[in-house]
């Protein structure tokens, strides 16, 4: 290459970098999110991507899905439904902008408020619903025969986690993390069976159905749903939104709402019916063929509700402080949002009372 | 004018290495600096800002809530683990090494497992290792031990026969017992390289140990990661990952250190 080509490649390849969109897309996107704080607000989505698990606490979304709920009443827009295995893994997606709604317990929405994450509470899924079963042969019948023993959980800071630690502590007893002898490890609640089997673990704080599953299976229910935490009246799964994508698309979220409304209806008024949805969706999401008579009772054990007691929320972040997972509280005020929630339901209320077989509060 | 003697030059270039390197780190950190807090390329729930990592520093270490103090504690946990599953690894892995130096049969099938196994990633043995020996502390020794005694036996019975045949013969000659062989004559020529292989086998115990630790439920550096992850902190996560390097890399350097005045020693190496 000569003097004079190498120059002018040189020249060539700056007067096209300076054209280049790549100065621009970055102002843009600097531009863009300074425009968001300023709420401008963004273009309306042709697509809501709802997530959950398939635990009976995300029932109403088990049940809209396998109905075709969100379908019949989010108008006008692709409904993409992603199946989770956790809390972690489920606000990771929503962090990461590739959720819109999720069902999820009120431990990771704490935690990812308290850091300044675009979440809001707009609904509840379903209070309780959780209990402390003990491997039928490791001898622990109280909580203060945990002392010593291995307590599985669902994942490590999730709601059964901080609960977990709550009540060994209302035992007299600690964690190994915080100098105790009591070992807390996660295994996923579909798991606690085989190590139940495998005997590496002597008990588990577990979400239902899985409660039930391993009380099927001869396995002993040493903490109920009542006696977990404030008599049952706490939220085990809620509904989250990114506040973002709510502002922008106030609709969406309405329809969705009409849906959730519509859902834990039917998980109320016809239980018979809903099991069958629950088991339905329980068999094609985690491919889990669940004993009916356990999913009865697992379904007694939790009470869907679309409410949320914010009292019980703003409980549970000093618990999550106290288990060391936090070290300051959101701003509840900000978080939990259920102006859209209440004024549906008050709409409905004033609709003439369908009948018990219909759903509750005239959606159909 | 003074003098360069060739050791004020050395000492002048490390001096000058270690302003190189102080001045990096401070570019490292102002850069990360402007992408955070000035131009906040992400929001702070996935890149925090050089503060908020400091932040999870101080309370880490110095913080005096109820709940403070877990780097601390955790860093502590993670270095008994480490130094015990290591010492164990060099121990066993020098036996072994040793065996198979000495027997070819041993050598040529054991040794082949090994150098496949070597390739396999710690994280993988995690799920055999919790089978195994349950969900507890003892899985978490399996595979650091297992990541640290496969180099070490490598090293060992490579080094051994990589001794000049002459000096066996030699030692032969001068009346040295099989036994006086490996331990007067084997042993100490092969020790360069066995401390090479030292030096793999703790960085390969460390790794593994922060990638095993994710299992226990005593606090832990792995363990702190999870947390970070679980709670979306992501400056613990990061403030996690910044100690474990720099322990990583300060073990390396005294291993180093050691290696390189014994091949000094051994006359390896120019020495100063």
């Amino acid at each position: 290459m000569t003097h004079r080509t190498r120059k002018s490649l040189a020249v060539l390849i700056l007067t096209s970098l300076s054209w280049s969109p790549a100065p621009l897309v970055l102002s843009q996107t600097l531009l863009s999110q300074s425009a968001l704080a300023q709420s401008v607000t963004p273009p309306t989505a042709s697509t809501v991507r709802i997530g959950f698990f398939p635990n009976l606490t995300h029932a109403p979304a088990l049940v809209a899905y396998e109905k075709g709920y969100y379908d019949t009443q989010i108008k006008g827009v692709k409904v993409e439904t992603k199946e989770f295995t956790s809390g972690t893994t489920l606000n990771e997606a929503f962090a990461a902008g590739a959720l819109d709604i999720g069902f999820i317990g009120p431990g990771p929405v704490i935690n990812g408020a308290a850091k300044g994450m675009p979440v809001q509470i707009i609904a509840g899924s379903a209070n309780a619903g959780a209990v402390l079963v003990a491997r039928k042969d490791s001898g622990v019948r109280t909580l203060a025969d945990l002392a010593g023993k291995n307590v599985a959980i669902p994942a490590l800071a999730n709601t059964q986690d901080v609960l977990l630690r709550n009540m060994l502590s209302g035992a007299g007893l600690k964690s190994q993390s915080d100098n105790g002898d009591v070992t807390i490890v996660s295994v996923a609640p579909a798991d606690v069976g085989s190590a139940f089997l495998n005997k590496q673990i002597d008990a588990a704080l577990v979400p239902e159905p899985w409660g039930a599953v391993l009380e099927a299976q001869g396995h002993k229910v040493i903490a109920d749903e009542k006696s977990i935490w404030r008599g049952g009246n706490y939220p085990a799964a809620v509904v989250i939104v990114n506040t973002k994508f709510a502002q922008a698309n106030p609709e969406i979220v309405k329809g969705f709402l009409k849906a959730h409304l519509q859902a834990v209806a039917l998980l109320n008024k016809s239980p018979a019916a809903a099991q069958v949805a629950v088991s339905s969706a329980l068999l094609k999401l985690a491919n889990q063929k669940i004993d009916p008579r356990a999913l009865q009772r697992a379904m007694q054990r939790t009470k869907f509700t679309a409410d949320v007691d914010t009292e019980a929320l703003k409980e549970y972040g000093q618990l999550n402080i106290n288990a060391g997972y936090s070290r300051k509280l959101p701003d509840f005020d900000k978080l939990v949002n259920l102006t859209m929630l209440y004024s549906l339901m008050e709409t409905q209320s004033k609709l003439p009372k369908p009948g018990a077989s219909r759903t509750l509060m005239g959606i159909k | 004018m003074t003098t360069l003697t060739p050791a004020k030059v050395l000492r002048r270039s490390r001096n000058m290495t270690f302003v190189w390197q102080i001045l990096g780190l401070l570019l490292i950190v102002g850069v990360w600096w402007l992408c955070t807090d000035v131009f906040k390329v992400k929001p702070q729930y996935v890149f925090p800002s050089p503060k908020d990592v400091w932040e999870e520093f101080y309370y880490g270490f110095w913080g005096s809530g109820p709940q403070d103090g877990k780097l601390l504690l955790s860093v502590g946990n993670s270095l008994r683990r480490v130094a015990l599953g290591y010492v164990i690894a060099v121990g066993l892995g020098g036996i072994m090494g040793l065996l198979m130096s000495l027997w070819r049969p041993l050598r040529e099938t054991f040794g082949a497992y090994l150098q496949g196994l070597q390739s396999v990633p710690s994280i993988a043995f995690v799920p055999f290792a919790i089978l195994f020996l349950g969900l507890n502390e003892r899985a978490v020794f399996f595979v650091v031990i297992l990541e640290g005694f496969i180099p070490v036996a490598l090293a060992v019975s490579g080094a051994v026969l990589n001794v000049p045949p002459a000096w066996r013969t030699a030692g032969r000659t001068l009346g040295a017992t099989h036994f006086g062989l490996v331990t007067r004559v084997l042993l100490p020529a092969a020790v360069p390289n066995i401390v090479t292989g030292l030096r793999t086998a703790w960085s390969f115990s460390w790794r593994a140990l922060i990638g095993a630790e994710l299992l226990t439920s005593n606090l832990g550096l792995g363990r702190l990661l999870e947390i970070g992850r679980n709670t979306s902190n992501m400056a613990l996560v990061m403030a996690t990952i910044i100690i474990v390097g720099v322990i990583g890399a300060l073990f390396d350097l005294l291993i180093r250190t050691l290696e390189s005045r014994i091949r000094r020693d051994y006359g390896l190496e120019a020495g100063s």
